[in-house]
């Protein structure tokens, strides 16, 4: 009962968290991708790009890219137009723009796995062998699995003007030239030297540095394991290392075809459903 | 102001109907199809293979497979287990066992004009060519989609899958038989025959519509409806050969015509294969 009433006051006055009900305006833009697939790091790109005067940090991301199951509603309304948005969702037919961030699900297991003994959800001791199932049966996380997440945007969108695909390999690899995509697509003017600021304000250690000293003013790490960090590789392939063969081997087994159109090469034989479709032509990777 | 207070006294009480926040259980079974691609159908057939005893109608069906969107949540989560729920929606990934009905959008087009002069959301005369470009744009007044979203995000997270079973409404239509014992299978149901046969013969579309002519005041989709205009229609697949334009059959082949081809419908404008498959999805967003 008390419970309730607390939650009554707190809509009236605007404080909870919006989730689905988020009220979507047209010129929104979310900023989408399965977990674990450099969301944050995005967040922070785009944060100081948009807004120099206020350099990105744990304590204002949240305000700065909101977050509809972690930023109050009130926020929202605050922001200047057109907002940017994080989320983790799979296909929404409301989201007027996108910005949708894919990266390999070999290093997408590794940094959920890691995650999950940060935030306590796994111990030490957890075999990664039972992780890996959990994450190609999409029960890591709220959000499908990876193939789901993955499909139903690309599927659906990887032709229409309104939806940017970005592979986080890409932005490891040149943070500078996906930012100015980004930027293009957003319509946002940006000179060589603000994208060039923005990457530095976002960069790896900076991020590190930051984590240390805000770690709980940031619902992502607030009340987690300090001895494990948040921002952790920030690289790509360390699944190379990382991850058992047998491992690899089954998430290509699942996924083989998506990989492939994603140019995310197998280290396995491709399943035969993919070559089957590739002789098809339907997965030939036109658009990539 | 008022009005938000009994909101909020009914959200309270669980009388609210709560759509796609519906709370889901481990064991459901949805079933899932884009509106006006024969799920109605599929929940009589489905009603008279698992409750015969209840002679499931009008009047029942909602209880039997429960809509989210017609029903109260407290009615929802007081349904008898295993539930199978009727579902509109685009994919969720928190549904597991799911069977999807898909239909020619060229014939799902029509029925759905069909139903929005019934339900009074257009005129009677209003240009089929406008209603076409409209559903191909998603500019229906609906939450669920384009057909082409609906159907594409279904069929690309789950094909594949052991808990997804896809059944094509024009097989449903040409071989009931066939695509009846596939859902029983699904459902786990040791169906004879006789059974299934019984299940069709209860669920035709003659039987329907004497059923919906007693009985159209008693069900959500039909309650404050024109009740000059049928809502089991023509129940056939095809009707767009002679009722959609050339151009309008070109529109929508043009737009969705790469996830068509992979359910295997045939283009009318067979010219534009190539580009169809150039275009698919660029409609969409």
């Amino acid at each position: 009962m008390i419970k309730h009433l607390i939650a009554g006051i707190q809509r009236g006055l605007g404080l909870h968290r919006p989730g689905r009900s988020l009220l979507i305006l047209p010129d929104d833009i979310f900023l989408v991708s399965f977990p674990k697939s450099g969301n944050t790091w995005t967040r922070f790109l785009l944060a100081n790009l948009r807004f120099p005067n206020e350099p990105a940090t744990w304590a204002n991301i949240n305000r700065l890219i909101p977050d509809p199951t972690g930023t109050a509603k009130r926020d929202f309304d605050r922001l200047p137009r057109p907002r940017i948005i994080k989320s983790h969702e799979c296909f929404d037919p409301r989201y007027p723009r996108v910005i949708y961030i894919v990266r390999d699900p070999r290093d997408v297991v590794l940094s959920q796995y890691h995650y999950h003994r940060k935030i306590r959800k796994l111990d030490d001791e957890s075999p990664l062998e039972q992780f890996v199932t959990r994450f190609l049966a999409g029960e890591t996380c709220p959000h499908g699995s990876w193939g789901q997440n993955v499909a139903t945007w690309l599927y659906t969108s990887e032709a229409s003007p309104r939806f940017l695909l970005l592979r986080y390999e890409d932005l490891v690899a040149d943070t500078a030239r996906e930012l100015t995509k980004v930027a293009t697509f957003l319509q946002l003017t940006a000179a060589p030297e603000q994208i060039a600021l923005a990457v530095e304000r976002s960069s790896a250690d900076r991020m590190r540095q930051m984590e240390k000293k805000q770690t709980d003013k940031n619902d992502l790490v607030k009340g987690s394991r300090k001895d494990l960090s948040f921002v952790r590789a920030a690289g790509s392939g360390g699944w190379r290392s990382e991850l058992p063969a047998p491992m690899v081997a089954r998430i290509e087994a699942a996924w083989g075809p998506l990989m492939q159109r994603l140019r995310y090469e197998l280290s396995t034989q491709a399943p035969k459903e993919a070559r089957d479709y590739e002789a098809q032509g339907i997965l030939s990777g036109r658009h990539l | 102001m008022i009005k938000r207070l009994i909101a909020g006294g009914k959200y309270f009480l669980g009388l609210h109907s709560p759509g796609r926040n519906v709370r889901v259980f481990p064991d459901d079974i949805f079933l899932v199809s884009y509106p006006k691609s024969g799920n109605t159908w599929t929940r009589f057939l489905i009603a008279n293979l698992v409750y015969p005893e209840k002679n499931p109608d009008f009047s029942n069906i909602n209880e039997l497979l429960p809509d989210p969107e017609a029903m109260s949540k407290r009615d929802l989560e007081r349904a008898r287990r295993p539930r199978i729920l009727k579902s509109h929606q685009y994919f969720d990934p928190r549904y597991q066992k799911v069977i999807y009905i898909v239909r020619d959008p060229r014939d799902v087009v029509l029925s759905e004009y069909y139903f929005d002069i019934k339900r009074r959301a257009i005129a009677e005369d209003y240009p089929k060519q406008e209603f076409v470009s409209r559903f191909v744009r998603g500019e229906l007044n609906h939450p669920y989609g384009t057909w082409f979203e609906n159907a594409a995000t279904w069929f690309y997270a789950r094909r594949g899958d052991p808990r997804f079973l896809l059944v094509k409404y024009e097989a449903l239509q040409s071989q009931a038989m066939e695509e009846m014992a596939r859902i029983a299978g699904f459902l786990g149901i040791s169906a004879a025959p006789p059974r299934l046969a019984s299940a069709i013969e209860q669920s035709s579309a003659d039987r329907m519509r004497e059923l919906e002519k007693k009985q159209a005041h008693l069900w959500s989709s039909t309650r404050e409806t024109r009740q000059d205009k049928p809502f089991v229609r023509s129940a056939k697949a095809g009707g767009w050969k002679a009722e959609l334009s050339e151009s309008s059959v070109a529109e929508i082949e043009s737009a969705w015509g790469g996830l068509m081809r992979e359910m295997g419908y045939e283009f009318a404008a067979s010219n534009l294969v190539d580009a169809g498959m150039e275009h698919a999805g660029i409609e969409n967003l």
